[in-house]
């Protein structure tokens, strides 16, 4: 018992003679701002939950044009006005680009989109990535201006991984292919 | 003065773009992207087991019996969403973009009147028979590549 009074009275002195009162203050003090900071660094923001489109390992993306304005990752950008299904920016590919391992359907379904930054409506074509399992990222359904199946080429619920080696559907992508003009003379 | 006027409006049309029967050349391009491309492809080549290729052959239709009110009263042309006016202007500009060389001497535009009464009778299932039968009356034979 004595001599774990001695060992404990040694080490108490040995750590008073060591350390200032003020010092341990400090130290203690700067434990709580580093232990406060933690949240703030880049690995502990990538486990945080993701921004955005909500998706796990998906974070904002931007174009880097401010005539091209928005986020391809997330489903409100503007080229995605009729799209439905995945998108390929959040699989690995881009909005006009498939991922690796996946083939670009040369058959698609083709609509009209208006870009906020010039109010420009520019023919949009929903090519469809083939030949991987469903990516299952960034879910996007925004249907505007399709049409029933009664006619097909404006119907979005179509598998369009036609003329592919495979029928099976990754993601779709959202290419600019022309300019639509202002005329409103389609039925 | 009036004609002179004219003249020079049609002159002024036909510098911009010489296909005739198509109003707005860029109007017709745009309804080939909107309509037609989607299945066709951009080139009009088509593809497999699906929409047949056009590219180099469209106009023989022009050269058969039948083959004219084919072009109208086939099923993508007859069910597509536009205008007879836009109809008629993309039929023209898609013949004389996509087969020239085969564009009969004497081609009469399409107008609008002649698509207006052909697509009220669209063609359904028996399209494909009807095309196999006009492209066996090509002279020289039908033409290569396909789709069904």
């Amino acid at each position: 018992m004595k001599e774990i009074d001695k060992l404990g009275e040694g080490l108490a002195r040995g750590l008073a003679r060591r350390n200032s009162r003020r010092g341990v203050l400090a130290t203690i003090g700067g434990l709580i701002t580093g232990g406060a900071m933690f949240p703030a660094l880049p690995v502990a923001r990538a486990s945080s939950p993701p921004g955005g489109s909500g998706y796990d390992g998906v974070t904002p993306q931007s174009t880097g044009d401010p005539m091209d304005p928005g986020d391809p990752a997330s489903c409100d950008y503007w080229r995605y006005c009729g799209i439905d299904g995945f998108l390929c920016s959040c699989c690995g590919g881009t909005a006009s680009a498939c991922p690796p391992g996946t083939e670009m359907s040369p058959i698609t379904w083709i609509g009209t989109c208006a870009n906020p930054a010039d109010g420009v409506n520019y023919i949009i074509s929903y090519n469809d990535c083939c030949g991987k399992p469903a990516c299952g990222r960034c879910l996007c359904n925004r249907n505007e201006g399709e049409r029933p199946m009664t006619r097909p080429q404006l119907n979005n619920d179509i598998n369009w991984c036609l003329g592919t080696s495979t029928a099976a559907y990754t993601c779709s992508t959202a290419v600019i292919i022309g300019v639509a003009l202002k005329e409103e003379g389609r039925g | 003065m009036r004609i002179v006027g004219v003249l020079l409006l049609l002159s002024t049309a036909a510098a911009a773009e010489e296909i005739p029967g198509v109003a707005n050349v860029q109007r017709a391009k745009m309804n080939w992207m909107l309509s037609c491309q989607g299945c066709h492809q951009a080139d009009a080549t088509g593809s497999a087991n699906g929409a047949p290729s056009m590219a180099g052959e469209v106009a023989r239709f022009l050269t058969v019996e039948d083959g004219r009110e084919y072009l109208i009263r086939v099923p993508g042309v007859a069910n597509a969403g536009m205008s007879d006016e836009q109809l008629a202007e993309l039929l023209n500009w898609t013949l004389e973009t996509f087969d020239k060389e085969h564009l009969p001497a004497d081609f009469t535009p399409f107008t609008a009147g002649e698509v207006a009464s052909g697509r009220a009778q669209p063609l359904v299932s028996e399209a494909a028979v009807m095309r196999e039968t006009l492209r066996g009356k090509f002279a020289g034979g039908k033409a290569s590549g396909g789709g069904n």
